[in-house]
């Protein structure tokens, strides 16, 4: 995943070039001068909070016009039906499918100040994934920034929502989604109750080189959710997030159950079943290997609670019949 | 001196007038860079927002955006790109000159490996969010670069000379060290690893004119004592014991040129993240167009340079607008090819 992102940074850039040679003369962006029409703020007092960088962000009434630059921002934003006071996004911000018509700000390869100024947000929603360069280039600018950090349990993700609802006045939306997650939540634990055995999981950030992938390391979110879900995450035992395991050890551990979280990039259970050396598994024997949206598991918003599900159905499919 | 053998295969106004071509160059480069951006602002506008900006006067919508994303974003910008060029161009020149190596480029010796060890460190550790937190990354890849070529410095001693050979070689393999030490942080760290791809492609660095403000010094006394060099380096192309037969105390020219340089270097690169190609290619441009004299070919070299550079930003941020590409990228991408056409045209062999 690490080393996708890099190559990503690399390549993708160089694509877009050769494909994109002739556009160089710049994109008109239609500015908006609708800034000023922020509510007559009489029944919404100003909200003053403090953000994830220990800044102390104040609005003066909630925000109308919001930049989102992270993925998990927007999907938070879209939840808690701020969708329509969004007025841009990171170029990764994929989901909801509404979001995708919203003009990009930039992502990986860095973000365009011009851009983010030219939309004249009142609020710029910036998540764990986000340099404090950034966020001090955006405030320099005079921009109101507001630094969401990254959860590391369900708990501080509902905190989150109930953070950017207070920033954009959907607080009562944000309350009967946290409930309704909350109940999802314990439906899943509640079917995992009879739970008799718990399989060990490999799950796979990455395999580009097959005889040392990464797997999800203690204190990641695949990790908490792999054993909320009823599974043994043999990542657990490693010491980084985002760590490297060598194919030895993963014969000596030999898994029950293996999750293709970088199915998106092309991994298949067949071509799983194909790497030299790995056919000794027995998760490749049985079967066992399935493909997964890491996108549920990776961005720490509202959708982790779908990931918790979907993961305790693929390890447990015989409790959720 | 050096340029002989060359005088008649090129017109001889290209030698009367290097400096205008390249002045110009930097001109026209500079007026692209401030009228391009992925915001449209219609050049009248821009006329009257620059004039405007100059006698201090304010602005109504929807000129006030306008003149926002020109003064605040795109002129401090296009000065830092400036300046970075203007460094990485002339230390170019100047270590081409001392090693007498048409190879080297201002990362020979370690600048660029020790900025990004100590950028990366400097990342590990969580600084508040402050003034002097947010300027912890910079300041700890300047002195990562200052040290790095300090120690190659000492490193390469031999007795009271430092032969270039040994500078060289203590450079790739301390480079190496440091860039293995960068990697091993970066994958062993998870949160900060986003931050430190950002600052080594160049991406990270804060808007405004404090990162102008802040590296101005050190390349004003840097690139003020390169382009003063310009007489030593040529007497250094004789080999050492030539240059110090002719009177130049050999070992202390380079001692203060490699500092110079790496001054410049070190400033730009800690701002501005580590930039490749421009340090290397605008030399030879140079050379090859305007003759090997390190009197002219160095402060040609500056001005290129940061034409150069803001070329090349002009299109990083165009090409995928509104995204942006890594400037280095593009340096590589658009100046190979036109290096490599450059190089096919220029009917003297051998120029080097």
């Amino acid at each position: 995943m690490i080393r996708k992102h890099v190559i990503a940074l690399l390549i993708v850039p160089l694509l877009a070039a050769c494909g994109a040679a002739q556009t160089s003369s710049p994109t008109p962006i239609p500015t908006q001068p609708t800034a000023n029409t922020l509510p007559s703020a009489t029944a919404n007092p100003s909200v003053t909070l403090t953000d994830g960088l220990n800044r102390t962000v104040t609005l003066t009434g909630p925000a109308q016009r919001v930049v989102s630059l992270a993925p998990a921002n927007t999907e938070i934003l879209f939840a808690i039906r701020a969708g329509s006071q969004v007025v841009g996004r990171d170029e990764t911000s994929d989901y909801p499918v509404a979001a995708l018509s919203l003009p990009t700000v930039g992502g990986y390869s860095g973000f365009n100040l011009e851009a983010i100024v030219a939309l004249h947000p009142d609020l710029v929603l910036a998540g764990g994934i986000n340099t404090p360069e950034l966020v001090a280039s955006l405030e320099h600018l005079g921009l109101t920034v507001y630094y969401l950090p990254n959860p590391t349990t369900l708990e501080e993700m509902y905190t989150n929502l109930e953070t950017v609802a207070k920033l954009t006045g959907h607080e009562t939306e944000a309350a009967i989604l946290v409930d309704s997650l909350k109940s999802q939540v314990a439906a899943v634990d509640a079917k995992l109750k009879p739970l008799s055995f718990a399989p060990t999981v490999y799950y796979e950030l990455d395999a580009t080189e097959p005889t040392k992938p990464f797997t999800a390391g203690p204190g990641s979110f695949v990790d908490l959710l792999i054993d909320r879900a009823g599974g043994i995450n043999i990542g657990a035992e490693l010491s980084s997030q985002w760590a490297q395991i060598s194919l030895e050890q993963l014969v000596v551990i030999n898994p029950g159950v293996i999750i293709l979280g970088d199915s998106a990039y092309g991994e298949t259970p067949e071509k799983v079943a194909a790497r030299p050396g790995w056919g000794t598994l027995t998760a490749v024997q049985t079967g066992q290997i399935f493909t997964f949206d890491d996108n549920l598991v990776s961005r720490p918003g509202p959708r982790l609670v779908d990931g918790l599900e979907a993961l305790a159905k693929l390890l447990h499919p015989d409790l959720f019949k | 001196m050096m340029q002989q053998g060359q005088d008649g295969s090129r017109p001889a106004t290209m030698k009367i007038h290097p400096y205008l071509y390249t002045l110009l160059f930097l001109v026209l480069a500079v007026i692209l860079s401030i009228a391009i951006g992925s915001v449209y602002i219609p050049p009248l506008d821009l006329g009257r927002i620059l004039i405007g900006w100059l006698d201090r006067a304010t602005f109504s919508e929807p000129l006030k955006t306008f003149a926002f994303i020109l003064t605040g974003i795109r002129l401090p910008r296009t000065a830092l790109v400036l300046l970075t060029g203007a460094a990485l161009g002339c230390s170019g020149a100047a270590y081409q000159g001392l090693f007498r190596n048409p190879l080297a480029d201002p990362y020979l010796i370690g600048v660029a490996s020790g900025a990004g060890l100590g950028a990366v460190l400097a990342m590990s550790i969580n600084w508040p969010y402050s003034f002097w937190g947010l300027l912890a990354a910079p300041v700890a890849a300047f002195i990562g670069a200052l040290l790095t070529v300090f120690l190659v410095y000492t490193l390469a001693r031999v007795g009271k000379t430092v032969p270039t050979t040994n500078l060289i070689l203590a450079g790739v393999a301390f480079g190496s060290f440091a860039t293995a030490i960068t990697t091993f942080l970066m994958l062993r760290s998870t949160g900060e690893l986003h931050r430190a791809i950002a600052w080594l492609n160049g991406g990270a660095s804060q808007a405004g004119w404090e990162p102008v403000l802040a590296m101005l010094p050190f390349l004003a006394m840097g690139l003020g004592i390169l382009v003063l060099s310009g007489h030593a380096l040529n007497l250094m192309q004789f080999g050492d014991d030539q240059a110090q037969q002719m009177g130049l105390p050999v070992t202390r020219a380079r001692t203060l040129i490699l500092l110079a340089a790496s001054l410049a270097t070190a400033a730009a690169v800690s701002f501005s993240g580590i930039i490749g190609f421009i340090g290397l290619i605008v030399p030879h441009v140079i050379r090859l167009w305007f003759g090997a004299d390190y009197r002219r070919l160095l402060p040609l070299s500056l001005i290129g340079g940061a034409g150069a550079l803001l070329l090349a930003d002009v299109i990083a941020r165009s090409m995928i607008a509104p995204q942006e590409l890594p400037v280095g990228i593009v340096t590589a991408l658009v100046g190979a090819p036109f290096f490599l056409w450059v190089l096919r045209r220029a009917k003297n062999q051998g120029y080097w």
